[in-house]
């Protein structure tokens, strides 16, 4: 009862805030990075992700300074989790002190545009944006329109253990099938620890088991017509489903029920063999904060320390994940926060996240980005890369968990891959041309 | 939460009961002839403060139930669609609506049922225990009372994680049984044992608490002269001791159900806020339909038919509460 009052109070709450700010100025006028705005006095409000708190604080720092160089105004940083941004963000957008910047993860962003929380931007004041990644600048255009700017990308790779590589005499995996082999071997030398799993793949990766999908020529969904159509249960996507089981089933002797989240921490005790990661995954499951509410702080290295490297994983195309920044609809300081943008996107801002491990927003500046130690995997794979169906729905088929829970009831024995598909395709089709 | 109160009303045959009653009645009839709009007046701060924070949001929901509300109503400050009841069409329709009903119902019953039992054998554990370890025990249980239904949960939910909890390392150490990496969720009657646990656990000190406070009103003389003319400890509970404690039995079962029936914390949690399909009650559809669906008015609908299935039960509640009043 009480939590049932408390949601409709939310409701209501969210009401009436929509119903208070009445008429909002229709902002069809496109924020103009390049006007001269004297921003003395003002704070533009900025919402970005923990990963900038925890990967790359000294690229916002030198953002802001550069910001308030050159208009005067001050900016404030509000880092959000992952886990519940989005909800907030309705609420806050649905209100009328809305942040003037906002950070989303480029799947989430074609629901946002669609829906007019952003304000449409000139694309040609932003550097490097005829060369930004597909990937993450496709979410940000509709009809002609582009509403974001592409921020930072990440894809991911094949982490493996370099010490129990060596003592089974393996070499880096150059194709899928020295992949399964090194599996193989590594189940066979280790596996009288229980724990131990020659592959780590927890059963709700779906970044993941839809990667082996395009691997093998699957899609996930496909418009036909005005219509869109789920294809996991097409031979392409069978087969690709099929061999992402038989390695998660395998290999893996954690909980199927898992998502990645903690698969560095996992990692990090040294009883997995491999691992499909991002490239700072690599990096956490080496070396840990020792204080974790202090990311910046102190370091402490871990037992696996010095012992990790990554490569491309071999067969399988990376899911280009990243982030794009955009200017709300509602902002009152839509010139400065566009201003905001640009800086935090230029070349300048990029090199200093390529120095942090992260890729950047446009192919001129990967092959930079592959120069910096450690990079060179994550550069590698992010030339081959799969992206999200374009639906404007579709991150609806993300926050209803299909993929996740279709891929956990391959993974933990509950269904066959074809009866999985099957269920899984009627509820994108669903979801996707639900009006 | 007048039940925590109302253990020293109970005993229900005592007579004195009688001449409160008649004094409030002459009082009233008093009141009513002298003060006029004085005690509507004196009632309407709190009959506001209810309305305001109660009765406000409940309209909005049922209103919302029959609209379609989404982000772009939300985000251009548009006016809603009125739908009618397709919103509720949509939900009779569903096969999901039955299978989620049935699992909160299910889970309802394991859940009261275990906890009114237990709760009741630690309330008369109490009464045989030494009065120091009494306070120890009710110490605990104000502990698990007071603790947060998020924090708790949390714990449990390390308890039980498959790669760094402890249960599995402890069960593992037994000979023979292999428990490294066992995920406690993969199958789902063992995912929902966890959840009931939890559920059950916190459920108890409420119940215990308030039964022990209501047998230190069954007499002594009753219960001896039961066992004097031959009655075996059963008897003595069973003719004794539960028919004197039926009308708090009863409370405490009902608020239980209110509260079971509504189970999301637990559930949510657990399920790192992305419950799978079996893991789903009417409390955390309706919330993944609302906010992770941006479908409000579906998620509203959702949650104006939960509470006319709780309607029942909360009128048996009210009834019981009014019985307790009146003898009184």
């Amino acid at each position: 009862m009480k939590r049932r009052i408390a949601v409709a109070a939310t409701l209501a709450a969210t009401l009436i805030g929509a119903a208070a700010c009445g008429s909002n100025s229709d902002s069809s006028d496109t924020p103009n990075a390049a006007a001269s705005v004297n921003g003395a006095g003002k704070t533009i409000k900025v919402w970005l992700m923990v990963d900038a708190q925890s990967g790359w604080p000294e690229v916002v720092k030198q953002a802001n300074e550069r910001f308030t160089q050159a208009t005067g105004a001050q900016v404030q940083v509000d880092y959000q989790q992952w886990t519940d941004h989005l909800a907030k963000l309705d609420t806050t957008l649905a209100g009328n002190d809305v942040p003037d910047v906002v950070e989303l993860g480029n799947t989430e962003m074609p629901k946002y545009v669609f829906n007019q929380a952003f304000a449409p931007l000139d694309k040609g004041q932003f550097e490097n944006s005829a060369q930004w990644l597909t990937g993450l600048s496709a979410p940000c255009e509709l009809d002609g329109k582009t509403y974001c700017v592409p921020y930072y990308a990440g894809a991911r790779v094949l982490g493996y253990r370099t010490d129990l590589f060596e003592k089974a005499g393996l070499a880096a995996p150059k194709t899928y099938e020295d992949v399964i082999n090194a599996a193989k071997v590594l189940k066979e030398k280790n596996g009288s620890d229980k724990q131990f799993s020659a592959f780590h793949m927890p059963g709700k990766y779906w970044y993941a088991g839809m990667a082996w999908v395009h691997g093998n020529g699957g899609t996930i969904a496909k418009k036909d017509g005005d219509k869109w159509v789920g294809t996991l249960s097409e031979p392409g996507a069978q087969a690709g489903l099929t061999k992402w089981a038989e390695l998660a089933k395998t290999f893996y002797s954690g909980d199927p029920t898992k998502d990645e989240n903690d698969q560095a921490a996992i990692f990090s005790q040294g009883k997995t063999g491999m691992m499909y990661g991002n490239g700072w995954e690599l990096g956490a499951a080496q070396e840990q904060p020792k204080d974790p509410n202090n990311p910046a702080g102190d370091k402490v290295k871990t037992k696996v320390n010095g012992k990790v490297t990554g490569v491309a994983m071999p067969g399988i195309p990376s899911f280009l994940g990243g982030s794009n920044v955009a200017v709300t609809a509602k902002s009152k300081n839509a010139d400065l926060a566009a201003k905001w943008a640009q800086i935090f996107t230029d070349t300048k801002s990029q090199e200093a996240l390529i120095a942090k491990g992260a890729l950047p927003n446009a192919t001129n500046l990967l092959d930079k980005a592959a120069a910096v130690k450690g990079n060179e995997a994550t550069a590698q794979a992010a030339k081959e890369t799969w992206f999200v169906p374009m639906a404007p729905k579709w991150s609806d088929v993300e926050s209803a968990n299909v993929l996740q829970n279709m891929l956990v009831s391959i993974a933990s024995g509950k269904a066959t891959v074809p009866d999985a598909a099957k269920e899984a395709d009627t509820k994108i089709n669903e979801i996707l041309n639900a009006s | 939460m007048s039940v925590v109160d109302s253990p020293s009303a109970p005993p229900a045959e005592q007579p004195p009961a009688e001449a409160p009653t008649g004094g409030r009645a002459r009082r009233q009839r008093r009141s009513a002839t002298s003060g006029g709009f004085a005690p509507l007046v004196l009632t309407l701060p709190a009959l506001l403060l209810l309305a305001g924070l109660l009765g406000y949001p409940l309209v909005r929901m049922a209103v919302l139930s029959f609209q379609s509300l989404g982000l772009r109503q939300l985000f251009g400050n548009l006016p809603p669609d009125n739908v009618g009841f397709d919103n509720y069409v949509k939900i009779f329709t569903d096969r999901t609506f039955y299978e989620v009903v049935a699992r909160t119902v299910a889970f309802t019953v394991v859940s009261v049922v275990l906890t009114v039992v237990l709760g009741l054998g630690v309330a008369l554990l109490m009464r045989r225990v030494a009065p120091s370890v009494r306070i120890a025990m009710i110490v605990a249980m104000m502990f698990v009372w007071a603790m947060p239904q998020l924090v708790a949960t949390q714990t449990f939910r390390w308890l039980v994680d498959s790669d760094f909890g402890v249960l599995n390392y402890l069960i593992d150490l037994l000979p023979g049984v292999d428990f490294a990496n066992h995920s406690w969720f993969a199958d789902p009657w063992q995912g929902w044992t966890v959840i009931t646990t939890i559920v059950v656990w916190a459920g108890i000190p409420f119940i215990a608490i308030t039964l022990n406070a209501g047998l230190t009103q069954v007499p002594k003389e009753l219960l001896e002269a039961a066992v004097v003319d031959g009655a075996s400890v059963w008897q003595a509970l069973l003719k004794v001791t539960l028919p004197i404690l039926k009308p708090l039995l009863i409370i405490v079962t009902t608020l239980s159900v209110i509260w079971n029936f509504g189970l999301f914390t637990q559930v949510w949690v657990v399920r790192n806020g992305r419950p799978e399909e079996e893991y789903q009650v009417l409390a955390t559809w309706s919330y993944s339909t609302a906010f992770n669906n941006n479908n409000y008015g579906l998620g509203s609908a959702i949650a104006v038919v939960t509470v006319l299935l709780l309607l029942s039960v909360m009128a048996f509640y009210m009834r019981q509460m009014f019985k307790i009043g009146d003898v009184d």
